[in-house]
């Protein structure tokens, strides 16, 4: 695969931002620039490390600068949170303005692909949501999930960001819960716990993709132009309580009442939302239809099943490996 | 600095991850499975010596150890949660239901095409979905050897706490345009209710007189799929469970729109929701004749109208077949 020489990645220390380097310095046969706060650790020395603070107020100058100055051709831009944090001002500079700064930078270093990392959840848990939601769907959100409503705002800010700028490739992938042996996303963790206490009455299906097909829907969409919202989800769906039952997990179902009463201290502290905005992705569908996806990088290699077994099964060697 | 303290955790974080990676590096067998891309080709030994061997064996016995007791589980259900498990272990009860409690007399399975999707529209009885329970099970045993049709529930059911998931093991599918295509596509057969919420709520009084079916949105479906549209009857629900009125106010309290007063309910407690074992009697009318009709037919409104009225006095003339059948209520 041929596709741009110089590529840079916002977020090198998130785990798509780290493995999709790894990936694409496979070939050598592109120059790769990483954007990060802070050096990561043990970064290969073929990466070009390039300090940049998204929500220092220059940001947007100082990436242009940057991107100018290493003839930038593609940017994918991850710096996103895979965790909310309590601090939620700072992740709403971070994530909603910081994108905004990378948008402006990529139109005056005239970057002409742009790879966006949204998340499927950005549709929002809803009673009324169709089974399979596809790309067309309108983003609802959650009210309670600050990076949720952080990524809805950054994908309705770059699509008035396209108006202005029709002719850039702009591929707006948006994953599922990301799970395998070496990552798994905050939902995902809270499922592997010991006990899961889930809300009594309810059990939606789940859908997740390994870290694998990310990765690789990632590489072919910053290699070759794939200009669209991509939804990148495993196949299959797997109810909650036959998740937990195959990871072998307690599940201690609570009524809705007291499971957002006792846990909104915990939630608050943790992720700094209410616990709705959590566990409503407990309760409502938000499976997405992913044929979109699958046909423009391929079949997944994991279903969703195969990928919970993948992540509970390396998680179970953790202790011996 | 929380900020600083943040960075120290994530800096310890990354600085374990790398050393995982480090030994996952070193014991490349280990990872053989998790590492790499499942479908790449991998460097295979040619002339496996004593130490290849051991720690091919070694893989194996991990990859086994690591998911043990979980590929023996077979937890699969289909893409809108139907779960073959579930409903063999449900037959027992499903048949009791259908043979002996309420001996439902099915007619017209034959009219059924043999393969392909189709849209079966019957009315709507009762707020608990029997019906299309019923309905799908007397075609899951008409032909076993094809997947189970999808019953629509609308919206009301599809949300409520404890009946959603049930629903949906046993073939329940929340009643929406983008669903019932997607079924339809895949080849599934499914059976609508088009008098929607209003069906469901009818008072014993209105027993079996079909109301307004809303939208077309079924007969829209039809069109736009080009598949079969059979009009069905169904008889002995609205019995089950007679509501004799609505209240309203005490069901707001509790957060439902209205709390349906039966024969039996609330009077016995939860043994009213115990349905009533009438006689049921189930009738598939001919496929509505659809062939002959412009291409664009979905977007004609009027045509739509006019067909989805058609279908509802289709329905009406099935109801009243079935209900000619029985002598009264219990035989």
């Amino acid at each position: 695969m041929n596709g741009p020489g110089v590529i840079a990645v916002t977020g090198l220390r998130t785990h798509v931002g780290k493995r999709l380097v790894e990936r694409l310095l496979g070939d050598g046969a592109r120059r790769l620039i990483g954007l990060d706060r802070r050096r990561p650790y043990r970064l290969d020395e073929r990466v070009t490390f390039r300090r940049i603070d998204l929500v220092a107020p220059t940001a947007d100058a100082q990436i242009a600068a940057l991107l100018e100055e290493e003839r930038v051709e593609a940017l994918v831009h991850c710096a996103f949170r895979s965790d909310p944090t309590p601090d939620t001002e700072l992740d709403y500079e971070l994530e909603t303005i910081g994108s905004r700064n990378v948008m402006t930078a990529c139109a005056a270093a005239r970057v002409r692909r742009i790879v966006l990392a949204s998340s499927t959840m950005v549709y929002g848990p809803r009673r009324d949501n169709p089974n399979f939601l596809t790309e067309d769907h309108p983003l609802r959100g959650h009210p309670d999930a600050h990076c949720v409503q952080n990524r809805v705002e950054v994908e309705s800010d770059l699509q008035g960001w396209l108006r202005s700028h029709p002719d850039a490739e702009v591929t707006v992938l948006r994953p599922c819960w990301m799970l395998g042996p070496r990552h798994r996303d905050g939902g995902v963790r809270y499922l592997t716990l010991p006990v899961v206490p889930t809300v009594m009455g309810f059990d939606p299906l789940l859908q997740f993709v390994h870290e694998d097909d990310v990765i690789h829907a990632f590489e072919r969409a910053t290699l070759a132009p794939h200009p669209g919202v991509f939804n990148v989800v495993g196949r299959g769906v797997l109810p909650l309580s036959m998740a937990l039952r195959l990871a072998g997990r307690r599940r201690v179902p609570l009524p809705t009442p007291l499971l957002y009463r006792a846990s909104a201290a915990p939630a608050r502290a943790q992720t700094g939302d209410a616990p709705a905005g959590f566990f409503d992705y407990l309760r409502y569908l938000w499976v997405d239809d992913g044929e979109r996806g699958w046909e423009a990088f391929g079949e997944p290699s994991y279903s969703a099943k195969e990928a919970w077994i993948s992540a509970v099964s390396a998680l179970r060697m953790r202790h011996y490996a | 600095m929380q900020d600083t303290k943040q960075d120290e955790f994530v800096e310890l974080e990354a600085a374990l991850e790398s050393l995982r990676d480090e030994i996952r590096c070193r014991f490349p067998a280990s990872s053989r499975r998790y590492g790499t891309r499942a479908g790449t080709p991998e460097a295979t030994v040619e002339t496996p010596g004593r130490g290849a061997v051991l720690v091919a064996l070694a893989a194996e016995l991990r990859e086994r150890l690591a998911t043990l007791g979980m590929r023996e589980q077979s937890a699969v259900v289909d893409e809108f949660g139907m779960d073959e498990a579930a409903l063999h272990r449900a037959g027992p009860v499903l048949d009791g239901l259908f043979d002996t409690w309420w001996r439902v007399a099915v007619h017209g399975l034959d009219r059924l095409p043999p393969t392909g999707g189709c849209l079966l529209a019957a009315n709507r009885s009762g707020v608990v979905p029997y019906d299309g329970l019923m309905l799908s099970h007397a075609i899951a045993r008409f032909e076993p050897s094809r997947t189970r049709p999808a019953f629509l529930v609308d919206d009301r059911v599809a949300g409520l706490p404890f009946v959603q998931p049930r629903l949906a093991r046993l073939g329940g599918v929340r009643a929406c345009t983008e669903n019932t295509l997607r079924l339809l596509r895949a080849g599934r057969r499914v059976i609508a209710f088009p008098e929607g919420v209003r069906g469901a709520t009818k008072l014993f009084r209105d027993r079996y007189r079909l109301q307004r079916f809303s939208r077309g949105g079924v007969v829209r479906l039809a069109l736009e799929t080009g598949l079969p549209l059979l009009p069905v009857g169904i008889v002995g629900a609205e019995e089950a469970h007679p509501v004799l009125f609505k209240a309203h106010r005490p069901a707001r309290a509790v957060g439902l729109s209205y709390l349906p007063v039966t024969l039996t309910f609330p009077l016995l407690g939860p043994f009213g929701l115990v349905p009533l074992p009438t006689k049921w009697g189930i009738r598939i009318g001919e496929p509505l004749a659809l062939d002959d009709l412009p291409p664009d037919a979905a977007q004609d409104d009027r045509l739509v109208s006019r067909l989805t009225e058609e279908l509802r006095v289709r329905v009406q003339e099935r109801v009243d077949r079935a209900l000619g059948d029985r002598q009264s209520v219990w035989e």
